[in-house]
């Protein structure tokens, strides 16, 4: 393949980059879903030990997310990617393989995405619990519903529904830092670019096209989160 | 954990501490100018710059800082106009262009916190002013302005937290800052932890600082939140 | 109230033919009046009548469609812009002429970043560009004279709704102005608070300022004002000495708003 123009790169034809770019953004919305699923379990059990756990375990939770909220996300993804990859390589050696063994790019990306955006989600849950009215999780007791039926179909989803304009942010903030996982090489969407950027000379057309593509992810899913929004929120009263 | 070696990677990173400072530094101070453009051309009720401020805020909110980044740094090489223009000796500097990318990156996110301020000054004070016989400019200056500060502080605070923990992208653009650094470290010892540790306690550091001296001037501008002064104390000795 | 002098005083606010829409909706139609120095005019009305509009189109607040205000003899300069909106012509003009006038608003508009003395020494000494330590010395008067020099280094937020009016009263007293406008200053106050603020504003009034009145209060109307102005759907619709409108008014309006 010699010099693609602007259109070589968007098509889908025999020297176009199309499918490549589609894979990629591909990755990208996966790494996004698992990060983000992470975090909704890491953001659930941390409101839950903000809001009923003890001194100790609220301690912790309190310590997770003021230290997710002050380091940079890149030294986290860092963090589980080259401590993923010593670990896998000290595993390798118990087993006899030799050198260094790398930790599966994804799985320490979704990790590391999974971790900051907990912190996240752990505000948003508590925040979201905070508003729902104390009375309504009283009267299910009074009905006579125990704990994990009161929790299940009363608590989440009055508190889901307080919730989902924050998760709306949270998941904005999600995909945008799944850009950062390119450093681990796994080829999403920005990994992608660099590569056509590198094999062309035309880096400008590869890195705007990404950011067109990161901006029609961003905004398609905004509008399916509205949607989703005006369906869960029927019954709540907006100030 | 090895002190030795935890101590070592402390004044590695310490030393690439002023780097980080400075690239957080100059785009939080340029990107607040920019910000305060923007916000004011989004309430300028003039079409053209409101649609124009929308369009940017819109764009640079939906994309990744990192791609941002990509576009200055790698992209705009590709024009022989930029490589010929006298901006290229700065566009070809890493340092100019994580900057560049960073300021214009916090003013999109900025100005719609200093416009969040400039719209929560009650409208009826600007009327007073108006009454006054105060022009437009003195209005903004002395009602407007100081109180817009006061409401967007704390949300400004977190934006310049977010920016201190997005200067470590620099590092991707081959600038040794504490990200930078550390990832160096890490891939010469493979002591990820040691370095993961000491490096994130530097971060914290900064933002707690950070976060202090903005409760410090959040104190400091209001004033009105004090239980009033004592009568006796005269205004001689204020300042203006 | 001295009537005489009412009469053959020189006119310190006159509106001529004034003519007044928000889009399709007019509300001023032709309203002319003429304030004389010492003259305390109250200005009635229901709400929606027009009469805050009216107040608020002699200092430019909002920008009258057609129609002269004059300010001492001055009159304020408009010109229509391309749009066919009509805009003062001069705004220097406007702002000096604001500046001589003492605007007292509804619900106070403080700055609420400044103390109560800050508040009254702002546009003495910005605008009216007089030295510092003459405008503290005024205002420390002036809030004594309406009842709170002890509230002077405290912030809006801090004070009640009637000390809040009265150190508005006392801002608007700081500019030396020609005359004061009153815009419903009693509407948002608790109606125990009403009192203190009336009876600053009577003192005013014994003290032979000009003062025009938009009020609620048919109190302050009756036994304070020397004339009485009722609006209606933008005209005026009734005028005169409060002794002969309150008793034998020829407009039924009138007649059936004062019972209400």
């Amino acid at each position: 393949m010699t010099e693609p123009g602007f259109l070589d790169i968007i098509s889908f034809g025999a020297d176009g980059w199309g499918p490549a770019l589609a894979a990629g953004a591909w990755m990208t919305i996966l790494i996004a879903i698992a990060g983000f699923a992470i975090g909704g379990l890491i953001g659930t059990f941390g409101a839950w030990a903000k809001i009923s756990g003890g001194p100790v375990v609220r301690g912790c939770a309190e310590a997770y997310t003021t230290v997710l909220r002050g380091i940079p996300d890149l030294l986290v993804i860092y963090l589980f990617y080259f401590g993923g990859s010593a670990v896998v390589t000290a595993i390798g050696q118990l087993y006899g393989a030799e050198g260094f063994v790398s930790f599966p790019g994804f799985i320490a990306g979704a990790l590391a995405v999974g971790i900051t955006s907990g912190a996240q989600q752990t505000e948003v849950y508590r925040g979201a619990f905070r508003a729902v009215h104390p009375g309504e999780l009283e009267a299910a007791t009074a009905c006579g519903m125990g704990r994990f039926l009161k929790f299940r179909r009363i608590t989440v989803p009055l508190t889901l529904r307080h919730a989902l304009p924050g998760l709306g942010n949270v998941w904005q903030v999600v995909l945008k830092e799944s850009a950062l996982v390119s450093v681990t090489g796994v080829v999403e969407l920005l990994r992608q670019a660099q590569i056509g950027a590198g094999s062309t000379s035309r880096p400008f057309d590869f890195f705007f096209i990404a950011a067109m593509i990161y901006l029609a992810i961003s905004t398609v899913s905004g509008l399916i989160l509205q949607v989703t929004e005006r369906r869960f929120s029927r019954g709540v009263r907006r100030g | 954990m090895d002190i030795k070696f935890a101590l070592e990677t402390f004044w590695s990173l310490a030393a690439a501490l002023p780097l980080t400072l400075q690239l957080a530094t100059t785009s939080i101070a340029l990107g607040s100018v920019l910000a305060l453009g923007l916000a004011l051309a989004r309430l300028s009720g003039i079409l053209a710059l409101d649609l124009f401020a929308r369009t940017y805020v819109f764009l640079f909110r939906g994309t990744p800082l990192l791609v941002q980044i990509f576009l200055i740094y790698y992209g705009l090489s590709q024009f022989p106009a930029v490589r010929h223009s006298i901006f290229w000796p700065l566009l070809r500097e890493p340092y100019w262009c994580a900057v560049l990318a960073l300021m214009l990156n916090t003013a999109a996110y900025a100005s719609e916190i200093i416009r969040g301020g400039l719209l929560s000054v009650p409208h009826g004070q600007v009327e007073a002013a108006r009454a006054c016989g105060m022009g437009r400019l003195m209005i903004f200056r002395r009602i407007v302005m100081p109180q817009a500060l006061r409401q967007a502080l704390p949300g400004y605070g977190n934006e310049m937290i977010s920016m201190v923990k997005a200067t470590a992208l620099a590092s991707i653009i081959t600038l040794m800052e504490i990200t930078g650094v550390a990832a160096k470290l890490i891939s010469e010892s493979y002591r990820v932890i040691e370095v993961f540790v000491v490096a994130g306690v530097i971060y914290l550091a900064i933002n707690f600082a950070l976060t202090r001296l903005v409760a410090f001037a959040e104190h400091r501008l209001n004033p009105q939140l004090r239980p009033p002064l004592p009568i006796s104390t005269e205004l001689k000795g204020e300042t203006h | 109230m001295n009537m005489s002098a009412a009469v053959t005083a020189p006119v310190a606010i006159r509106v001529h033919d004034l003519h007044k829409s928000f889009g399709p909706v007019e509300v001023l139609k032709g309203v002319s009046l003429d304030a004389r120095e010492g003259e305390v005019i109250s200005i009635l009305g229901s709400s929606g009548s027009g009469k805050s509009t009216l107040l608020r189109c002699i200092n430019m607040l909002e920008v009258p469609n057609s129609g002269t205000i004059e300010v001492a003899g001055e009159a304020i300069r408009l010109k229509t812009s391309g749009d066919g909106r009509s805009r003062p012509a001069d705004q220097k003009q406007v702002d000096r002429i604001r500046s001589e006038l003492g605007m007292v608003f509804q619900s106070f508009n403080l700055w609420s970043h400044k103390t109560v003395l800050e508040n009254v020494i702002e546009a003495p000494v910005h605008v009216l560009k007089r030295p510092r330590a003459e405008a503290i010395e005024e205002a420390e008067a002036l809030l004594a004279k309406v009842g709170i020099a002890d509230k002077r280094n405290h912030y809006p937020s801090h004070l009640s709704g009637g000390q809040q009016q009265r150190a508005a009263i006392a801002r608007a007293l700081a500019m030396r102005p020609k005359a004061m406008l009153f815009d419903e200053p009693t509407s948002a106050l608790d109606p125990e608070l009403v009192g203190e603020v009336l009876r600053v504003m009577r003192g005013l009034a014994e003290e032979g300022r000009t003062m025009l009145v938009v009020t609620h209060e048919m109190g302050f109307a009756r036994d304070v004002s020397s004339r009485v102005v009722f609006v209606h759907k933008g005209t005026i619709e009734e005028e005169g000495p409060p002794h002969e409108v309150f008793t034998r008014s020829k407009s039924e309006r009138f007649r059936q708003f004062i019972k209400s």
